[in-house]
């Protein structure tokens, strides 16, 4: 079982210039973890993340997006699935962190708990790929290839509870000051990119 | 008395406010829809399927619509949401999170499936017709109604308020697009 600390620095040390959308329990941790960067968490509206890191992707095809999804999340918006597969974005890997339970809200156990199989899901939803990663080791072997394989991908990753909660560690910015500054960046980045 | 709009005028005034919001600068697409397909806007929908200038993403769910469309305004494209109004109830706290809170323009073409011609949207027999506009008003969600050719003009001018002001509009679409 993985710990979600140990994923997301695994991820933040070969993410590059990806733009991240974490949720709910991922979401205090990549703070600390990539403070400041090319990410926006889904604060405000649990479920969106995967539908939001979808917008992000069509918008910047030139650039990686990786969502940090939660199982109990991904759950609120499960047809967003089917909605990425027919949108096809190329660049997007989604991350489903699955603990089983909805850790912001008291560890409740989701509907179906870990018998869950987010990847059949994906396969059927139509994703380009999927697959299920449960140790750190493997994780880092396959995450270059996972962050540049043509998309869209889903990794579900076994983890067990994290550190902190959005209860625990707070919202942090609200999702309009995140999502004002992320725009900001990248309309610099394409000023940049056209002046080159 | 309310009258169809044609879909292409309603395609046609997309295509202007996407490239107004681009500065008139061209590029593929130049805008994007997002639909949770509606019977009201049906041939809107068919028109933009042999439209290239713009992209239709057809959402599973009105909440993922509305998602989708803030990941895009991040990434500094324009896009529209094509609905009905059962979506905009499904969805009312995406446009609370996603609209209001996450102070996200957000243009909503809904269409009022079920108005009759000779009332007043408000005197619906129909709920989903009737409470449509009070809804949008207990948000504080500014809102005009389609209500033919010559209100053509009030998509372009809710896109600019959309932007101007960081929050959702909406549009309401009288009777079926023709």
């Amino acid at each position: 079982m993985l710990k979600p600390e140990a994923v997301l620095r695994a991820i933040a040390a070969v993410r590059g210039d990806a733009v991240c959308v974490p949720t709910m329990t991922t979401a205090p941790a990549w703070r600390e973890i990539a403070p400041g960067d090319l990410s926006v968490a889904c604060v405000g509206f649990m479920g969106g993340a995967s539908a939001l890191g979808l917008g992000l992707a069509l918008a910047c095809p030139e650039r990686r997006v990786l969502v940090f999804d939660g199982d109990g999340s991904l759950l609120m918006q499960l047809g967003s699935l089917a909605t990425i597969a027919a949108a096809a974005p190329r660049n997007l890997t989604h991350f489903v962190f699955k603990n089983g339970v909805y850790h912001t809200s008291g560890g409740q156990e989701i509907p179906g708990g870990l018998r869950v199989d987010f990847v059949a899901m994906a396969r059927g939803a139509g994703y380009r790929d999927a697959c299920a990663i449960a140790d750190l080791d493997e994780l880092r072997r396959r995450l270059s290839a996972l962050l540049s394989a043509e998309g869209p991908i889903l990794v579900e990753l076994l983890t067990g509870l994290a550190e902190t909660t959005p209860m625990t560690a707070g919202l942090g910015a609200p999702f309009h000051e995140q999502a004002e500054a992320l725009r900001r960046r990248l309309a610099a980045a394409r000023a940049e990119a056209v002046a080159r | 008395m309310p009258e169809p709009i044609p879909a292409a005028l309603v395609v046609d005034a997309l295509k202007d406010v996407f490239l107004e919001a681009r500065g008139g600068r061209p590029c593929a697409p130049l805008g994007w829809v997002l639909s949770v397909p509606d019977t009201h806007q049906r041939t809107v929908l068919a028109a933009l399927d042999g439209e290239r200038a713009i992209r239709v993403v057809t959402c599973a769910t009105e909440d993922e619509a509305v998602a989708v469309a803030a990941g895009l305004w991040i990434g500094g494209e324009p896009s529209v949401l094509m609905i009905q109004h059962a979506g905009l109830y499904a969805s009312v706290n995406a446009l609370r999170g996603v609209g209001l809170d996450g102070r996200v323009p957000l243009v909503y073409l809904i269409g009022l499936l079920g108005r009759e011609p000779d009332r007043d949207p408000r005197a619906s027999r129909h709920s989903m017709v009737r409470y449509c506009e009070p809804l949008l008003e207990t948000f504080g969600v500014p809102a005009a109604r389609l209500e033919g050719p010559a209100d053509l003009p009030r998509i372009a001018e809710y896109f600019r308020l959309a932007h101007a002001r960081r929050g959702p509009v909406a549009l309401l679409v009288g009777l079926p697009t023709c």
